[in-house]
């Protein structure tokens, strides 16, 4: 099967609005479904910086992320 | 404290930390400072309060602290008139505010009876009561409350936990009692009593108090490309701005942005350590004690809540103050010092020598402001000021064991980590029940590591520091060649 890629963009904009915590997120769930995620970090997402933190889930951008919204979709794509 | 979680409350601040820096870097602020209440709190946005109305009146009382002006002072102007004001009228001499309207009033009745109660025929509560405030009515014990003492006594008797004790988040926060509130059930903050650690910042719900902050003033002055300014990093950088920030790259980047020269604040506390450890070793021959005196909000308790104390304060300056005065002495540059610290705001009001104090978070949100990535930033630039000692000062512990380090005896130290085991620690030595020759005071959890402007979590940091810490040219303070 293929695997879900999820890009958490780590740029000094969503780092501030709270893309740590996504990263932290994503670390447990990956170690948790392994087979399922892909699991990347990238530096910017099309400057969507104004509405940050971003995260690419299968080329499809969502803004404003926090870990709650993120584990649902995710959850209910694997 | 395990981590600063990025909050609603967070997000909105660094909003406006963020479109205020914007603003000054593109020079249109006066134009444009009307605006961000309408940026922040769009018609279509979440919305926590009554209406978009008020939340946008949050914002603009916000904006008003942010420029370091008390609110509350400044009901009937705009931040457009206190921008003029800026410079002509002396800003806010606490840096801790209460904004009012952000206030939710909490319920301040102290004990409540819930329905967990029995109207049992033992009655502990109504005996117990010393004001006879307890009666039953309709099968249930009700506390009058125009009679409470809140003395607790009747939530200690009760079989059943039916007492229940409600505190403000910002009251339970505060280690020094601080906090009470006004007429309007308000919270408000005695000054005579508060240490700025910034407790009470972090524990508000509603995020009704916040600190004042000078972003306009480092953002104009960088701005201007005088570049005749110094950035002092203060040892728990280490890792703040993302994990795979390094400190060479963070200091290219602070040069990039606008600062003239970084120097780590580390090279104050070798200073620091040298002085201080001569200090210490004088007042052991005398018989003596020493407290330090790096911490602020440390110093301010034992000030303020421990007089008879005061004396044993250690008269060597803190870190930033040292670090600032050299840079003074050496290139006559601005300061600003930049650390994980609300209580060095109101420190370095004292001191000439100390420009201006900015917290990792107000930093990040002006690298935000201009354009500054640091995640694909690849410049890099040594940054070596300071021995593997003074980048020690970071953390709980770190202090002592250079003091131990530096005075090459056995000595009995202690150390108090955050201000309630200070505080238990200096009664105890009022009392003569713990006899020392050094405590070490930090009022943060966690020491300087976990202070409320950091950006990543206490325990990262602290392995962050050591490592880095480990990495020093020098191992000892005293081998720095700026101070042997």
């Amino acid at each position: 099967m293929k695997k879900l890629t999820v890009e958490v963009c780590i740029g000094t904009p969503c780092y501030l609005m709270g893309a740590r915590e996504l990263i932290d997120d994503m670390t447990e769930l990956q170690n948790e479904y392994e087979d399922k995620i892909k699991f990347k970090t990238l530096h910017c997402i099309e400057e969507r910086c104004e509405n940050a933190p971003i995260v690419k889930i299968d080329g499809e951008i969502y803004e404003e992320m926090t870990p709650d919204k993120l584990r649902e979709i995710i959850l209910e794509r694997i | 404290m395990a981590g600063n979680t990025v909050s609603e409350i967070v997000k909105i601040k660094r909003k406006i930390y963020i479109e205020l820096a914007k603003q000054v870097l593109n020079n249109e602020i006066e134009n444009k400072i009307s605006k961000i209440p309408f940026k922040i709190a769009k018609e279509d946005g979440e919305r926590y309060r009554c209406c978009v109305h008020k939340e946008r009146a949050i914002i603009e009382e916000r904006i008003k602290l942010v420029l370091g002006f008390d609110p509350k002072l400044h009901k009937n102007e705009k931040p457009v008139d206190l921008l003029k004001k800026r410079g002509q009228e002396d800003c806010c001499d606490n840096i801790v505010n209460v904004i009012e309207l952000a206030c939710d009033s909490c319920p301040i009745d102290k004990y409540t009876v819930t329905d967990s109660c029995r109207n049992c025929v033992a009655h502990k509560c109504v005996n117990t009561c010393p004001v006879d405030a307890i009666v039953t009515i309709q099968n249930k014990a009700f506390i009058d409350q125009k009679k409470c003492i809140e003395c607790g006594k009747c939530r200690e008797v009760c079989p059943y936990g039916a007492i229940h004790e409600n505190i403000r988040p910002c009251v339970r926060a505060c280690s020094v009692d601080a906090l009470t509130s006004n007429s309007e059930r308000k919270a408000k903050i005695d000054y005579e009593k508060c240490v700025d650690c910034g407790s009470c910042i972090r524990a508000c719900p509603f995020g009704a108090i916040s600190d004042s902050t000078e972003i306009v003033n480092v953002c104009r002055t960088i701005q201007k490309g005088k570049r005749n300014i110094t950035a002092l990093l203060a040892p728990s950088f280490v890792g703040q701005f993302g994990a795979k920030v390094k400190p060479e790259i963070l200091k290219s980047a602070l040069k990039e942005i606008g600062f003239d020269e970084v120097i780590e604040v580390g090279l104050g506390a070798d200073l620091v350590a040298v002085e201080e450890s001569q200090e210490l070793k004088e007042k052991i021959m005398e018989d003596d004690f020493l407290l330090s005196s790096c911490c602020p909000s440390f110093k301010k308790t034992v000030q303020k809540h421990f007089e008879e104390l005061k004396p044993k304060i250690s008269k060597t300056v803190s870190p930033m103050v040292k670090i600032a005065e050299k840079v003074k002495e050496d290139t006559g540059n601005k300061t600003v010092f930049i650390g994980p610290c609300i209580s060095k705001k109101a420190e370095s009001c004292k001191y000439d020598s100390v420009d201006h104090v900015l917290t990792f978070e107000e930093l990040m949100c002006i690298m935000v402001a201009a354009e500054m990535n640091l995640a694909s930033y690849e410049k890099k630039e040594g940054i070596k000021d300071s021995s593997s000692h003074g980048r020690q000062f970071a953390f709980s512990g770190g202090l002592s064991k250079v003091m131990e380090d530096l005075t090459e005896k056995e000595i009995k130290t202690v150390k108090g980590n955050g201000l309630d085991e200070c505080q238990k620690l200096l009664n105890e030595i009022m009392t003569g029940e713990t006899e020392i020759d050094f405590m070490e005071g930090m009022a943060c959890q966690g020491g300087c590591a976990g202070g409320p402007a950091n950006l990543n979590k206490s325990k990262v940091t602290k392995k962050l520091v050591e490592l880095f810490s480990n990495q020093a040219e020098y191992k000892r303070a005293d081998q720095n060649e700026y101070t042997a």
